[in-house]
């Protein structure tokens, strides 16, 4: 009796098998789908990330380097004596430094969030990106 | 305030003290209170949901784990494996924001990071930790951070001071951003809301016509929310990508 409930475990014990075996491969392709989902909602995410922050963004540089660099000149011309010159030499100075942090965001979204290809792209998706 | 037709939407930037200390001007003030309640709730709340430690979490501690998650992927992302030695710094100054911005959203509450001395603060010590670690990490060649590769000597001139100024913005605009946008959001809300009282006051067809404002302030409301967890966001993401910098100076 006893032996046989042993093989009847044994045989249940095998039957289960299959069920586990292939656990591996399926936490893996599920662990995939979950990351590849994860993957595009992150995207999505990030190109959502509203026209308006991204506009606060750039601006925000923009401005903030002009005002270092007219700020810059003001204090070597308050130290210096040397009249506006300084200031406006700075000031373009933070001119170009703003264009500079602008492009160099504006290239920082581009590709935390790349422009949707040609594959990705939807038929009616046309000049509105 | 009580005056229908006087709306003050700077009033609740006021800093008021509670508790004074002497006469040197040393004071506990509201914006003190609401930036201890904010790191309070913070180590409370991440304490008490992770204390279990369940390999199954409950609702508390899968918030708890996804915040983790949510930084350290931003982290590594923009920084790399070195970049994780910074995640709590990083991780702390996303949470101190969020929670901070959510704590203003309630009402009565005051909101810490409406002020631009706590944002330029809080961008200060980033800009500090990059230099002071930047420095430390490669020494002088730190300095190549200003030198764009592959740029011809003679226009080296133009473009460190370029650089410096570009580099020297970084604090600014990261404060400037985070303050603008709760300073401007909660002015608007404000103001709204005062116009539904403003109109509210002409009688039964100024109430008609608050509905308008009405609509409005739900959904200032609702974008507000949006802003406070998206500047929380960028705050961090930046503060990654410049750290970043201190560790690859080269661009």
């Amino acid at each position: 009796m006893a032996l046989s409930r042993k093989t009847k475990r044994s045989q249940s014990g095998a039957k289960p098998e299959p069920l586990t075996s292939d656990l591996a491969a399926r936490i893996k392709r599920a662990q995939g789908e979950k990351s590849l989902a994860g993957d595009a909602e992150a995207a999505s995410a990030t190109r959502d990330m509203t026209g308006l922050s991204r506009g606060l963004r750039l601006g925000s540089e923009f401005i903030a380097a002009i005002l270092v660099g007219a700020g810059i000149g003001y204090l070597l011309d308050l130290w210096l004596k040397t009249g506006p010159w300084l200031m406006l030499v700075m000031l373009l100075v933070g001119f170009a430094a703003g264009v500079l942090n602008v492009v160099r965001s504006a290239a920082e979204m581009n590709r935390a969030a790349p422009p949707p290809t040609a594959a990705m792209r939807v038929p009616d998706d046309d000049e509105d990106e | 305030m009580a005056d229908p037709n006087k709306v003050d939407p700077i009033h609740q930037f006021q800093i008021t003290d509670l508790v004074s200390f002497g006469n040197g001007g040393v004071s506990f003030t509201n914006s003190a209170l609401f930036m201890a309640l904010t790191v309070g709730v913070i180590g409370l709340y991440l304490l008490l949901s992770t204390q279990k430690r369940s390999i199954v979490p409950n609702r508390t501690q899968l918030v708890s784990e996804m915040l983790y998650e949510f930084v350290a992927k931003m982290v590594s992302d923009s920084a790399g494996k070195a970049g994780m030695k910074f995640f709590p710094f990083v991780f702390s100054l996303f949470m101190f924001v969020l929670v901070a911005n959510m704590f203003g959203m309630i009402p009565f509450f005051f909101t810490v990071t409406s002020h631009i001395v706590i944002t330029f603060a809080l961008a200060l010590l980033v800009f500090v930790v990059v230099i002071v670690y930047g420095f430390i990490k490669n020494g002088p060649k730190f300095l190549k951070l200003f030198v764009p590769a592959g740029v011809p000597a003679y226009v080296l001139p133009i473009v460190v001071p370029i650089e410096v100024v570009s580099f020297l913005s970084r604090p600014i605009s990261l404060s400037v951003r985070l303050f603008a946008n709760i300073l401007a959001g909660h002015i608007t809300l404000k103001v709204f809301a005062g116009f539904i009282v403003t109109l509210g006051s002409l009688g039964f067809l100024g109430w008609l016509g608050a509905i308008l404002p009405l609509v409005m302030t739900v959904a200032i409301t609702a974008l507000e929310f949006l802003v406070a967890a998206l500047q929380a966001y960028v705050f961090a993401v930046l503060t990654s990508m410049y750290i970043n910098d201190a560790i690859h100076p080269s661009h």
